[in-house]
């Protein structure tokens, strides 16, 4: 089947003549047509091809929070619904400089504010292991859309697990990388200090391969780093004698289930030769309050500039003030309100010390003591997600969704690189494993995530009927 | 009663390209034709510094006897305004680029700079009417948007409107010297918000901020009225509140724009789209030793090596353009006497009659060599030589060629010249008494008959020796 084919299965087959790009592209556009109407990936469709390269006819779909000129990017929400795209974002621009060809533009949580695409001002988007869960977020579609086969591989944004959580919950492979490997350029900011771009993908090379293409320094971001990291290269040498740290902090509040499945994953490593040890990092009990306090304080500053003076959504008013009020009382959902309001609260003059300087003095412990456990083990290991794919309106407050990103956040915190991989299932649902190393050491990252998805042998695809009649 | 005065000063860098962004400098071409997605504002774009916003803004800081620091950070200033498409300001909140600085005033007051921070400038708008609350319609050009801009707060050391004038033209003289800004006030190159209270033994008034002050004339009218208004209510008893004024230059005047209450919290916090900035000390060093001769150092210079009176050295040294003509001329072989004169008297004159900056151009030094060498050796008179130097300014002739054209030339031979003052003397017979009854300064009379009658072309000094010879000789 083609539609489970990695990147890599899938040039392979064209190197050899099995098939033709083109073909690729229709039967994935076909595919993409036919699923999207039960899991609402997309928020438009395109076909943009800009080049011949190494990644020949291999389509992939993009977050709609990043620029590609030819589409909208709505960032999900109300006040972009009608902005087109001015330029492309740089990491978008290399894989079409390789010659990939985007086939859309996904489905996510508005401004990337939060972990189901329940946020999405359009729709929501379905998981396709359970129609009626959600497929995590924010990059909910593009996880979605990589399960069910709808492109091979698709480009998310990770601020608190962004990209890893709904790979988590749809079964696959998501790596945020390492802060400043991959330009940030044209991706819609939501919280600069934290987002970064990296793909969702069927397998561990297919991760490798896409990043090493997107990563390098950008001169338009100032925030890239001039690092040539080789990320293929050596990833099925062995881990025999690494030392694995898992945190207790993250184990404790577990449910069995989801503990039952961490251990095996863990005694596969134990089987590799690698030495598993439980750590204690403290302050990681703070990670979700500092993320809470740092990434709303950022995302009240980013997002003013919708402003309905420019461009996007526009509410007539008589006055200046009026114009402001209105355009973004009705351009922007609740979650971003809520979260525009925590920050503007936490950057005012009377509480920045109490919570946003505070909260950067925690965040500098946080990185001081995940960098301490790392500079004597070589990665950090624990469950992705506390739990499996909820049901839609399972979860009810939004401390229920904030707890969501607990396990994630960390690595942001510190701008560390770090993956989500399928390790099992839950009462029938997917869930990941997360590999966290040090800054920089996304190749080492790859190695230990390449090491393990061979330990654990092919995990399935949902079972999903559409344009694979082949 | 006393006032105190502190400034704020913005002033546009002449960097060929924008701060963070890549569009040109040039605030005057087309509206929104210098624009990109970074200065637009538009979703995803990032800032990165230009890298000669920090030449300039190193250049400026060591000029103004700074502290340089190797490390420096940019921050952010949150504010909705349809002139700032990020909603946000980048500048230097928390860490600027450099602090504790000064400009020594004539009169050897210390001013102190408390600091100078790199920061982007805004759009500009455009209204129906005067201000964007009563407009029907506003437009916003942002080439402006994204021009680089150092911000110099001085520390309140000023007493008197004149003071804070005196420091405004100092510190335009320094950054056009060191050429990092055209220091253009009525073009919003230089622009200076001025905080004033006014206080005596008793009582103190609280703190008014004056802004919009568009020239260095306004800096002192401005600040004088305030004070005085300041004054009068305090006088009267009145409460001074602490508020943001504008001023009005058609009314002179200044009005109330907002209470302190209405101040934005502008939520300044870290740009995490920018690393900190770090110079290095050899880099520090490197641009300080690159500086130009200040005006200061240079009018100085002026008065203990070439011998310029004072109040000639000051006006020459003030503009790097007038400097170096005035340093050419001299070069090319004019007494730096002559020349300073020459020009502050002469040549400025000019410029200033058509309300014009000096170009030295208009005024090619070879020419002003020969009009002054001319007078010198009485080829032409000196009332010639200012015609002639009149007519270059107009024309760009050469003197030779207006010499000659207006018959200019002085006549210095006293056969040529005896007929006519004989004439002179036999005209005017009372006169000739006066002389004998021993009033010898009626010999100017003479003279200045001569002059008459040979059109000015008579050398005087000629005259005023013939006009003696025949007078005594006659006794
Ligand atoms: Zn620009």
């Amino acid at each position: 089947m083609i539609s489970d084919m990695t990147v890599e299965e899938l040039m392979e087959s064209v190197k050899k003549g099995k098939m033709k790009s083109d073909e690729i592209v229709d039967y994935f556009k076909k595919r993409s047509e036919e699923l999207d109407k039960k899991l609402s990936a997309y928020i438009s469709k395109c076909e943009i091809k800009e080049n011949e390269g190494g990644l020949n006819g291999i389509p992939f779909a993009v977050k709609d929070n990043m620029q590609l000129e030819g589409t909208k990017t709505t960032c999900a929400s109300k006040i972009l619904e009608n902005y087109g795209s001015t330029y492309t974002a740089t990491a978008v621009k290399r894989l079409l400089n390789e010659g990939a060809v985007a086939l859309a533009k996904t489905n996510m949580d508005e401004f990337a504010m939060g972990s189901s695409t329940e946020f999405s001002a359009f729709f929501p988007t379905k998981n396709p292991w359970d129609l009626g869960r959600v497929p995590g977020g924010s990059s909910g579609g593009s996880a979605a859309a990589v399960a069910a086969g709808m492109v091979p591989f698709a480009l998310g944004s990770d601020t608190g697990g962004s990209i890893r959580q709904p790979a988590s919950f749809c079964g696959i492979v998501g790596y945020k990388p390492s802060y400043g490997l991959v330009s940030r350029y044209g991706l819609a900011a939501f919280a600069s200090s934290m987002d970064q771009i990296g793909p969702l993908a069927k397998s561990v090379r297919d991760a490798a391969l896409i990043t090493e293409i997107m990563a390098g320094k950008d001169p338009k971001d100032a925030t890239t780093v001039d690092k040539k990291i080789d990320l293929l290269k050596g990833v099925e040498n062995s881990i025999e004698g690494m030392r694995m740290a898992i945190p207790k902090e993250f184990l404790k509040d577990l449910s069995p289930d989801v503990k039952m499945v961490f251990q095996e994953a863990i005694e596969k490593f134990e089987k590799m030769g690698t030495k598993i040890e439980e750590v204690s990092i403290p302050s990681l009990k703070y990670a979700v309050s500092v993320y809470y306090i740092i990434a709303p304080a950022e995302a009240s500053s980013n997002l003013s500039r919708y402003d309905g003076i420019r461009y996007g959504l526009r509410i007539e008013e008589d006055t200046i003030d009026g114009i402001y009020n209105q355009t973004r009382n009705k351009g922007f959902g609740r979650e971003v309100k809520r979260r525009i309001m925590l920050g503007t609260f936490t950057l005012s003059a009377t509480y920045y010390d109490a919570y946003f300087d505070k909260a950067q003095k925690v965040r500098t412990l946080i990185k001081r003591e995940m960098d301490e456990v790392l500079s004597s083990h070589d990665a950090i290991l624990g469950p992705t997600t506390p739990n499996v794919a909820f049901k839609f309106g399972e979860l009810s407050s939004p401390l229920d969704y904030y707890l969501q990103d607990i396990y994630t956040i960390p690595a942001n915190l510190a701008g560390l690189p770090a993956m989500s991989l399928p390790m099992g299932f839950v009462n029938n649902m997917p869930i990941g494993l997360q590999i966290m190393t040090k800054r920089f050491e996304d190749a080492k990252m790859m190695r230990i995530a390449r090491s393990y998805e061979k330990a654990r042998g092919k995990f399935p695809m949902p079972k999903l009927n559409g344009g694979d009649e082949r | 009663m006393k006032s105190v005065i502190g400034l704020e000063i913005h002033t546009q860098l002449s960097t060929k390209t924008k701060a963070f962004c890549s569009c040109k400098n040039e605030v005057d071409a087309e509206p929104n034709t210098n624009i990109c997605p970074v200065c637009t504002g538009q979703p995803g774009a990032l800032p990165v510094l230009n890298d000669e916003v920090v030449e300039y803004a190193i250049r400026a800081a060591a000029a103004l006897n700074c502290e340089i620091h190797e490390v420096s950070s940019f921050d952010r200033k949150n504010y909705f305004y349809p002139d700032l498409p990020k909603g946000y300001q980048i500048t230097q909140y928390f860490h600027p680029i450099a602090t504790n600085g000064y400009i020594v005033l004539d009169n050897g007051k210390k001013i102190r700079i408390r600091r100078i921070h790199i920061e982007e400038d805004a759009g500009k708008m455009f209204h129906s009417s005067e201000t964007i609350t009563q407009a029907t319609s506003s437009l916003v050009d942002l080439n402006r948007c994204g021009i680089p801009l150092i911000e110099i707060v001085t520390e309140p050391d000023m007493e008197k409107p004149e003071e804070a004038r005196e420091f405004m033209e100092k510190l335009r003289d320094i950054l056009r010297t060191i050429g990092v800004s055209t220091g253009n006030m009525e073009e919003g190159a230089l622009r200076c918000d001025a905080n004033v209270s006014v206080h005596d033994d008793k009582r103190s008034s609280s703190r008014v901020e004056v802004k919009n002050i568009n020239s260095f004339k306004f800096v002192q009218k401005a600040l004088e009225y305030e004070i005085k208004r300041i004054t009068k209510a305090m006088e009267a008893g009145e409460n001074v509140p602490q508020e943001t004024r504008g001023w009005d230059s058609s009314t002179k005047s200044t009005v109330s724009m907002r209470s302190k209450e209405a101040e934005n919290d502008y939520r300044y916090f870290p740009e995490p789209d920018l690393p900190v900035l770090v110079v290095s000390k050899e880099r520090i060093e490197r641009i300080k030793k690159s500086l130009p001769e200040l005006p200061d150092e240079k009018s100085k210079r002026y008065v203990e090596k070439l011998g310029v009176k004072e109040e000639n050295a000051k006006i020459l040294s003030k503009e790097p353009e007038l400097s170096e003509y005035f340093e050419e001329v001299v070069k090319a072989g004019v007494s730096a006497k002559d020349a300073s004169n020459w020009i502050v008297n002469e040549v400025l004159g000019l410029f200033n009659a058509d309300g014009l900056e000096f170009k030295g151009e208009k005024v090619p030094i070879k020419h002003l060599k020969k009009i002054i060498e001319y007078t010198n050796t009485s080829k032409i008179s000196r009332l010639a030589a200012k015609e002639v130097l009149a007519e270059v300014y107009k024309s760009g002739k050469d003197p030779d060629e207006i010499v000659k054209e207006r018959n200019l030339l002085q006549v210095s031979n006293e056969d040529e010249l005896i007929a006519v003052v004989k004439e002179v003397i036999e005209e005017n017979p009372d006169t000739v008494q006066k002389y004998k009854n021993g009033k010898t300064s009626v010999v100017g009379f003479f003279v200045g008959g001569v002059m008459k009658k040979t059109k000015g072309k008579a050398d005087p000094k000629v005259v005023g020796k013939l006009v003696k010879q025949l007078l005594d000789g006659e006794s």
